[in-house]
């Protein structure tokens, strides 16, 4: 179309000025992608590799690590875990984001501080100071319950900024307003008429709630709990390329909740995504 | 629950002062109406007391506290022993480079996402990107950049067939090279956390700048910058505090080797060679003052931020 | 000041609309020309061709004879007011006002004392140290005005600068624009969708539909004689009658018994077709036929030299000033524009004879 238009003198500076760029960007481009992908390459290699005479060991250092039973014990350690700690951080903070957001929407700023809080606290200093305080309660401290407690705190900030999201983006004082209007209580108003409408900022908070939990390992480890982590870390002291397999085993499944997030994202707002202890 | 009261009572404040009711009964049931409002937000409050409140107050008590129980400066003066006022040293420097590489790095890959000419595809992908290797940190990563950089690692092996040596980067015992680490996860996350206040920029400003004749680079230095500098400044706080406060990530790369205060807190408190919980409980006080005021830098900022982009 | 030509600007946006169909404009040094139309029609994008905001696929813009497509926006020494945002919000009104001239490097008094002049010009001597965010919606438009005036461009444009002020304010703005706009003498193109708006304050009116100027002309040609029957519709409210041509030499036409000569050009038409006649509210006269002789809904002398069609009200909206009233009658649906104080009179059903002066009614090209 532009070809065939006489004005040339608008046309002409453009390619002029984005000649460069291309280039230019091309190779931020590249330098970033090395950077994110070597690693991983790297560690995919080492999975497959460790055999002295220097050839590849196949899938060797996967099969031993299924033939492992802690690795099975371990794993489904952490995902009980997860999944408690998705379903108590979904009792305490959707009824509370719920009713922030329609009795108390002052308190908004300060929630929004609140929630990061979590997310700057070191987890080595709570766990310090959760130690003594925790102790004397040996039915709760010596069970593995105990992470699910705590990893709500973590997962805090990611649940309600998700649910916070989502809540502005519904108008939920005309809602409220309408169902109240047809009848409803505040209860069944928050059961049938938000949680539908906050479905997908729920799950999108449960799948980072759900990696929060799978990841953890500073808390766990210093509560000596063989968690998922805690494993990998335990078999990296010993066999480094077993360690090598498990960390893409890790890092494929946290990659398979991100794109589930994602999918999940595309019907709604997407939330920010980041969720790893790190 | 103090600061709960207060703010319940100035709820009931406001209401109209009926003088023509009875004065006796109004307010009191303005009051409890107003309390139980309140009572939403009772269980957050209680859970939050009970996890994350009581275990910092009961920290800086036992800080000041001997094994015996009474009350002592000596866990506080062993702080600054030279081998734990150092590790303080060492975790700020660690937490300046990576919040500085990851923001910088952060700041021009995002901004030549939201740049009017980049075709749309581009940032729902690198947000996608971000978004996985921001959640690509702790144990697995660790071990990703051993594999890397470490002694017998990949690149490093490469490199040495070129005569080049790559111990100054390396991850399991330079500074340098666990900033490299922490950066995969700083630099993702620099993008996704400033992604929202970049949206805030009006396209108006730039196209108005330029119409009162102001190069791209002009229009930077006057308007764009000093619009975002809060936000930019707040989220690398978040990203020094994200590195400040790691501990899983370092301790799989250096083991008990390590001299980051978390990994010194670790050791003491859990650790094959000492346990001394009181010298944990002051090193972890330390770090909570750390925090406290990269908090208040944050919130400032914040504020100031939300002045210019409504 | 300058002038500036606007020449067979085309533009196809990606999913092949067509902005702009080979526009052609001339704005004449110190005039100040509306571009008025629907969303949609091109004019938002023309402004910003010229502008420098968007590049067109073919055309030229002239500036005083020079085509300046070639220039960035930023070296086009023009000024332009957006619809809203535009002030940075880290800069106080005077710093905004003062933006241009810090690019330019001027001293700093010289900065300041013309950022205060230019303030005190828009009426804000008083709020020169606020911020965007500590002004209302038309104080930070009219720093805009003030801010895209400072360098002293070549032309100032403006992009429906009004649209999200309120009604009141936007009334008491648009004379000011004008009025400083005079007072400079500066070359103008205002985009606006409000025809009120672009008759009000505009030396010339360009009425653009799909990309191409309708028609382009005083407020006063524009609203009076409108060429099309987009502008006549667009323009102001008009009543549409259909007719036949009797005879394209005198004007004549018939429409349904009457035969009517009427003002316009028919010599394009042959004896015996259709045309459209088109007439405003406030031309068609409401006789009611009350025995005890009410004076006629409103004073004309030839209502009784002129065909009367007897119809009935139909419905009866308060506009303030004047009463608009929907009749049924011979002619078709018409709406009429009745002095309120009059209007009060009528109820719906009411018998009234419409009456017509023929040479109001127009036949469109």
């Amino acid at each position: 179309m532009a070809a065939l238009s006489p004005a040339a003198p608008a046309t002409v500076r453009r390619p002029r000025r984005r000649r460069h760029l291309p280039l230019w960007h091309a190779f931020w481009i590249l330098a970033a992608a090395a950077y994110f992908i070597v690693p991983i390459i790297s560690l995919v290699q080492f999975s497959f590799g460790g055999r002295v005479d220097g050839h590849s060991a196949g899938f060797h250092w996967y099969a031993t690590v299924f033939a492992d039973p802690n690795f099975a014990s371990s794993f489904w350690l952490s995902v009980q875990i997860a999944l408690e700690t998705v379903a108590l951080s979904i009792a305490l903070l959707v009824p509370t984001a719920f009713w922030i957001h329609l009795r108390l929407p002052r308190l908004r700023p300060v929630m929004d501080f609140v929630s990061v809080l979590p997310f700057v606290v070191p987890p080595i200093v709570l766990i310090v100071g959760l130690i003594p305080f925790l102790q004397p309660f040996t039915f709760i401290y010596s069970r593995p319950e105990v992470l699910d407690f705590i990893y709500v705190v973590f997962a805090m900030p990611f649940l309600y900024r998700s649910l916070d999201a989502g809540l502005r983006a519904i108008n939920l004082q005309t809602l409220a307003e309408a169902s109240a209007n047809c009848g409803a209580s505040t209860w069944s108003t928050l059961i049938r008429v938000v949680v539908p409408n906050l479905r997908s900022a729920i799950i999108g908070g449960s799948f980072l709630t759900v990696a929060i939990a799978m990841g953890e390992f500073t808390i766990s480890s210093l509560l000596s709990f063989n968690t998922f982590p805690v494993y990998i870390f335990n078999i990296g002291q010993s066999t480094s390329n077993e360690a090598a397999a498990l960390a893409v085993i890790s890092l494929l499944l946290t990659w398979a909740l991100m794109i589930a997030l994602y999918v999940v994202g595309r019907g709604g707002r997407t939330t920010a995504q980041m969720a790893a202890t790190r | 629950m103090a600061t709960l009261e207060t703010a319940a009572s100035s709820t009931a404040t406001p209401r109209p002062v009926d003088v023509t009711a009875s004065a006796g009964r109004r307010p009191s049931r303005g009051r409890s109406r107003a309390g139980l409002r309140w009572l939403g937000v009772a269980p957050l409050t209680a859970y939050l007391l009970v996890f994350l409140l009581i275990p910092a107050g009961e920290l800086v008590v036992d800080a000041f506290r001997s094994p015996a129980g009474r009350f002592t400066l000596g866990n506080i003066s062993a702080v600054f022993q030279s081998q734990y006022i150092s590790s303080f040293g060492a975790s700020l420097e660690l937490s300046a480079l990576a919040a500085l590489f990851g923001g910088l790095l952060g700041l021009l890959a995002a901004t030549a996402i939201v740049h009017p000419s980049a075709p749309r595809f581009v940032r729902s992908t690198v947000t996608t990107f971000s978004g996985m290797a921001a959640n690509f940190a702790g144990v697995p990563l660790a071990f990703a950049f051993t594999s890397t950089l470490g002694a017998t690692g990949v690149i490093t092996v490469a490199f040495q067939h070129l005569g080049i040596s790559l111990a100054a980067i390396d991850p399991t015992s330079t500074t340098l090279g666990l900033a490299l680490v922490y950066n995969y996860f700083e630099f993702p996350l620099m993008i996704l956390l400033l992604l929202p206040a970049l949206d805030g920029m009006k396209r108006e400003w730039r196209e108005a700048a330029q119409n009162l004749g102001a190069s791209g680079f002009t229009y930077w230095r006057t308007v764009a910058l000093p619009i975002l500098l809060p936000s930019l400044l707040g989220t690398m706080v978040l990203l020094f505090g994200g590195a400040f406060s790691a501990y899983a990530t370092a301790y799989a790369l250096s083991g008990s080797t390590g001299n980051l205060v978390t990994e010194l807190i670790g050791n003491l408190t859990n650790g094959n060679v000492t346990v001394d919980p009181q010298l944990a409980y002051a090193l972890a006080l330390g770090m909570m003052l750390v925090i406290s005021v990269l908090m208040v830098a944050y919130y400032l900022l914040q504020r100031r931020a939300s002045r210019w982009l409504r | 000041m300058a002038r500036v030509e606007l020449r067979g600007l085309h533009k196809t946006f990606g999913g092949g609309t067509v902005a702009l169909d080979r526009l052609e404009l001339d704005v004449a040094s110190g005039e100040l020309v509306s571009l008025l139309g629907p969303s949609g029609c091109g004019k938002t994008t023309a402004l910003r061709i010229v502008a420098g905001f968007e590049t067109p696929d073919a055309g030229e813009v002239l500036v005083d004879g020079v085509d300046v497509l070639g220039l960035p926006a930023s070296r086009r020494n023009m000024g332009m007011v957006f619809q809203s945002y535009s002030l940075f919000p880290n800069m106080t009104a005077k710093a905004n006002v003062a933006y241009p001239l810090r690019i330019r490097r001027r001293p700093k008094a010289e900065r300041e004392a013309r950022a205060v002049e230019l303030l005190d010009l828009v009426g804000l001597a008083r709020q020169v140290d606020r911020y965007p965010h500590q002004l209302s919606g038309g104080q930070q438009q009219r720093v805009a005005l003030a801010r895209a005036l400072a360098h002293e461009p070549a032309v100032l444009l403006l992009d429906e600068p009004l649209s999200a002020l309120d009604a009141k304010v936007r009334v008491q703005l648009r004379e000011e624009v004008r009025r400083i706009q005079l007072e400079l003498g500066i070359t103008t193109i205002y985009v606006t969708h409000d025809q009120e708006e672009a008759l009000s304050i505009s030396d010339r009116v360009a009425v653009l539909a799909e990309g191409r100027v309708e028609q382009i002309g005083t407020p006063a040609e524009i609203y009076n004689r409108p060429r099309t029957p987009f502008v006549a519709s667009f323009v102001g409210t008009v009543n549409q009658i259909d007719a036949v041509v009797v005879s394209p030499a005198e004007g004549a036409v018939r429409c349904g018994e009457r035969v009517l000569v009427v003002d316009g050009d028919l010599s394009g038409h042959a004896q015996g077709a259709d045309v459209g006649l088109y007439l405003r509210p406030e031309d068609v006269v409401l006789v009611t036929d009350e025995p005890e002789g009410t004076p006629g809904a409103s004073g004309t002398s030839g209502a009784s030299g002129t065909s009367g069609a007897s119809g009935k009200v139909r419905s009866i909206t308060f506009l303030g000033p004047v009463t608009r009233v929907g009749v049924d009658c011979e002619l078709g649906a018409l709406v009429a524009d009745v002095a309120s104080d009059v209007a009060l009179g009528l109820g719906i059903g009411d018998p009234v004879t419409v009456v017509v002066e023929p040479g109001r009614m127009r036949t469109l090209v």
